[in-house]
């Protein structure tokens, strides 16, 4: 920690104690990691840990990020809105680019698979209030713990490419994107994201396969926008439409939702909202570990592998490191080739031998090319909407 | 042969879409408390989604509970009046308050 910093967070400190116990004090701690899976399936999916069924939410359990990629029946699903077609027939579905554009078109399946250069990218998908459990007091939102994320191969078309076929009018700024998915009242937003002309690059995609399939229909069939590195509340699910603007639209789920401190820290003090704020953007680097998991038996001097996942925002990760000594040393583990790309999940595997009897804690700590790596959970400070958790992870498991 | 290359077009056909139908999204029976006011949630929030987004919260201030009523009708646009409001909070916060 720098002086500055030391001095800032004292005077934090100080402020909170004179306000007095009104306040509840903020705190980060583990993600909350024991919920069970639903006994109830949904359509194309494993039981998994089920948050709402209208609109369904749905997360991955841990042991899944044992992987590098994660199976389209466990891949996790958040959606906004109530109403989501339950039917899309493939030979009637278009996608239609309008606005600020020369050409106003619709693309039929068919043609986006057969009239366009096929591309492929293998990037992390993930909510930006994944693990939100962590912070104390509870931010608003669903209360997710480590598996509101995942990774998939995605198979689709330029962005550009679209946009090119269509061709832009010169004072073309903004594109907007809407998926099928509706409100229940007329006059709720919907779910509508932007992205500056600027920051298309050729890795965003329209995808219309995951994982070598159909997407599942809970992650967006027959289209979804793929924004490697990039959270996934801009990767809209069901795309139906863009719409090329000169200027930026209002927008809640831009102007509102999934926002940030726009400071240094990304924090605030809980009931003292920071007056201004951006958008959560790129993802920060973390890992997580998929095996062990909590509470699992293992034997003393027996050999454990342990496995997981470490991903950024697309820099690259240059290490991960795991302590068995509650973070007093740190050991380097073994890393993957790489060759998914770097918006994929790394896998890592360490081994490990417990010498002791009894509650034994293993911590994975990422470091990115870049030089960035995850804080201790209790050093991640508080913010309203509880985006961007990237602790340490910490797994204990009893040795008999 | 006629026959392994019907069953081979069947194959290819059917890789296309994995779902032709309509898929049935389940519906969960939350555990929600019953009690005072209740009606007025059953009536104004489920329409838009289920108790389970009520449940995941944990127990919350009427403050916190408050806060979320008045972002489901600022910017949600819930059609809740006022006085119906103050009834959805009282509720909240009796039956999934944290006593504050």
């Amino acid at each position: 920690m720098k002086r500055r910093d030391f001095l800032k967070t004292s005077m934090v400190g100080v402020g909170a104690a004179a306000l007095g116990s009104s306040l509840e004090a903020a705190q980060t701690i583990q993600p909350i990691d024991n919920r069970r899976v639903s006994k109830v399936a949904f359509p194309e999916k494993r039981p998994m840990i089920t948050y709402s069924d209208r609109p369904p939410l749905l997360e991955s359990t841990r042991d899944v990020f044992a992987q590098g990629i994660t199976p389209n029946d466990q891949f996790f699903v958040r959606w906004h809105m109530p109403e989501i077609p339950t039917h899309i027939d493939e030979k009637t579905f278009r996608l239609s680019v309008n606005g600020e554009v020369k050409n106003k078109l619709s693309f039929s399946l068919d043609q986006l698979k057969n009239d366009f250069e096929p591309v492929e990218v293998t990037s992390v998908l993930q909510c930006g209030g994944n693990g939100r459990s962590a912070f104390k007091p509870v931010a608003g939102g669903v209360q997710w713990g480590n598996g509101a994320m995942g990774c998939a191969r995605w198979k689709g078309v330029r962005l550009r490419d679209i946009l090119e076929r269509a061709g832009l009018k010169k004072d073309a700024e903004w594109i907007g994107f809407n998926g099928l998915d509706n409100a229940a009242y007329y006059e709720t937003p919907n779910f509508v994201r932007e992205m500056h002309i600027d920051e298309l690059d050729d890795h965003v995609i329209v995808a219309f396969e995951m994982n070598g399939e159909d997407l599942p229909y809970l992650n967006g069939y027959p289209l979804r926008l793929v924004i490697p590195g990039h959270y996934s509340d801009s990767w809209v699910k069901m795309l139906s439409n863009l719409t090329v603007t000169s200027k930026y639209q209002k927008l809640f789920f831009m102007d509102v939702a999934y926002r940030i401190p726009d400071n240094d820290c990304e924090c605030e003090e809980p009931g003292q909202k920071f007056k201004t704020t951006k958008p959560i953007d790129r993802m920060n680097v973390k890992s997580i570990i998929g095996y062990p998991t909590n509470n699992t038996i293992v034997y003393h001097n027996s050999h454990i592998t342990v496995r997981g996942v470490a991903f950024d925002e697309g820099k690259g990760i240059r290490a991960v490191v795991v302590s068995t000594d509650n973070g007093k040393t740190w050991k380097e583990a073994l890393l993957d080739s790489g060759k998914e790309g770097r918006y994929a999940f790394r896998e890592f595997r360490f081994r490990f031998k417990p010498q002791k009897h009894g509650k034994q804690t293993i911590m994975s700590k990422a470091i990115s090319l870049d030089g960035k790596e995850q804080p201790l959970a209790s050093q991640i400070k508080w913010n309203h909407g509880g985006y961007k958790y990237n602790g340490v992870d910490v797994v204990t498991v009893e040795v008999v | 042969m006629k026959k392994i290359i019907l069953a081979l077009t069947l194959l290819t056909t059917l890789s296309f879409a994995q779902v032709k139908e309509d898929i049935a999204v389940p519906y969960i029976p939350y555990e929600v408390k019953m009690g005072k006011n209740f009606i007025d949630v059953q009536a104004n929030c489920l329409s838009c989604h289920s108790f389970g987004y009520i449940i995941n919260q944990g127990p919350q201030s009427r403050k916190f509970w408050a806060g979320k009523v008045k972002k489901m009708i600022v910017h949600f646009k819930a059609p809740i009046d006022k006085k119906t409001a103050n009834l959805i909070t009282d509720y909240l916060a009796a039956y999934y308050g944290n006593g504050k």
